[in-house]
């Protein structure tokens, strides 16, 4: 049976409780940082050689939605009644909205530092020591909304210029692409200053300090982050009908991008799933 | 300011594309410059993963630019670009070893010919020099690179420009 996704802003105080008690578990088991080194050794980049498959890439969305799906898994074996919300950044827009509250997530880093103090991430707590990073900081970063130069989070529109592209991802289908589903929505874009972030990368830069970096499934708003961005792909479905993954064929030998991305019906690695096995995991879980 | 110092192994040829850089020059292998730059612990930091996973290091040590050098905000940074090759590469053939506080900093390209740091993962920027900047911003104060970062899937830990 179907389990539910929540809007991180409607879960109950218990829930919230839940949650969070089942991620500090997670974490004091060490399966947390096998998370983050995973993360950390899928991110390839498209001006390098090799195989794309967390980023950069069309299996951009399918990589991370079974990475959610084995934390939730891992977060389920601790409490069953526990899953992943998520965080609709186009409706909780502030610093102090959901999911930055003292009984979630906690709040923004403080300004000397970055640290953050509050909820029960903060390093005092002892809870949830970073293990895994770019830098030697052992205490989880964050600056929300960039305070030494202000963005604003994605609004609906910018939201709904990807969603609205009916083709899922199009040729080299790497970060260069302007148009397809896929990149509009991972959010690569060309130029200078606040446009070259865009929806799901301008959301890891508004967020900022571990969760501009690397190693940013540190933050645990990661997953209700990427819970969102696999919400949207959802919606995207429902809205063009039959529209499917794409390429749905390797491209060959000839092509830049031979052996560089993944197809439909090719195993993505780590998992051996392949994309066309996760387009629908309706059996699995349902949004709220 | 950007401090540029040429440095090249003697009679090692310059690889193609490489830009010339402003500043005097030394005749010095890649080597000794490195080891006089950072000692030899860096430098095994630096380089060893580089070695392990890749076939571009050779015999004849090749020519190794020092590109910047400067203090950005209180740190060292500096951008050493080596001629090696390597077949297949997007771009042509050197590779760039960056660090901060003699620390190496990660750096990725995208297709585009933009870069992007281990730091600031999320966009990227026109040349090293700037991702590096950009990278130092988001340090924070008192804050260093960690040493060891895992490398990246398939990846090599330097970067081929």
């Amino acid at each position: 049976m179907a389990y539910t996704r929540k809007d991180v802003s409607t879960l109950t105080a218990g829930e919230r409780r839940r949650f969070v008690k089942a991620m500090l578990e997670v974490k004091r088991r060490g399966e947390y940082d096998e998370f983050v080194r995973t993360h950390i050794e899928y991110y390839n980049s498209d001006g390098e050689d090799g195989l794309r498959t967390a980023h950069m890439a069309p299996s951009f969305l399918p990589w991370h939605r079974r990475f959610l799906l084995d934390l939730e898994r891992a977060l389920r074996r601790v409490d069953s009644s526990v899953t992943v919300p998520y965080w609709d950044w186009t409706r909780d827009r502030t610093a102090t909205s959901a999911p930055w509250t003292k009984d979630l997530l906690g709040g923004n880093g403080r300004r000397s530092d970055r640290q953050v103090m509050t909820g029960p991430f903060a390093w005092a707590t002892g809870n949830w020591t970073l293990k895994e990073g770019v830098t030697d900081a052992e205490f989880l970063t964050r600056d929300l909304g960039r305070a030494a130069n202000p963005i604003a989070l994605p609004t609906k529109s910018e939201l709904e210029g990807a969603l609205a592209d009916p083709v899922y991802d199009v040729s080299p289908w790497d970060s260069t692409v302007t148009s397809g589903f896929r990149n509009k929505l991972e959010g690569w874009g060309s130029g200078r200053g606040s446009v070259a972030w865009r929806n799901h990368n301008r959301v890891h830069r508004w967020v900022g300090g571990a969760m501009v970096g690397g190693a940013s499934v540190n933050d645990p708003v990661f997953w209700l982050h990427h819970a969102f961005i696999d919400l949207c792909w959802y919606r995207w479905q429902r809205r063009h009908a039959g529209a499917r993954y794409q390429p749905a064929r390797p491209p060959g030998p000839a092509s830049d991008q031979w052996r560089r991305v993944v197809a439909r019906g090719e195993k993505l690695p780590p998992w051996g799933v392949t994309p066309e096995q996760l387009e629908d995991v309706s059996g699995i879980y349902r949004y709220a | 300011m950007v401090v540029s110092v040429e440095v090249a192994a003697v009679g090692t040829a310059r690889s193609r594309g490489s830009r010339r850089p402003r500043g005097g020059s030394a005749r010095v292998s890649r080597r000794d410059v490195l080891l006089g730059l950072f000692g030899p612990v860096a430098v095994a930091a630096a380089f060893v993963p580089v070695a392990a996973a890749t076939r571009s290091l050779r015999a004849a040590e090749p020519p190794a630019d020092i590109v910047f050098d400067e203090t950005y905000r209180g740190r060292r940074i500096r951008g050493i670009r080596t001629s090696a090759t390597s077949a297949g590469r997007v771009f042509d053939d050197a590779q760039w070893h960056v660090t901060v506080d003699g620390r190496p900093l990660h750096l990725m390209r995208r297709a585009d010919g933009t870069w992007l740091s281990m730091v600031d993962h999320y966009r990227s920027y026109g040349t090293p020099l700037e991702a590096t900047r950009a990278a130092v911003d988001e340090l924070g104060p008192g804050r260093h690179l960690r040493e060891g970062t895992e490398p990246h899937m398939g990846g090599d830990h330097g970067v081929h420009a």
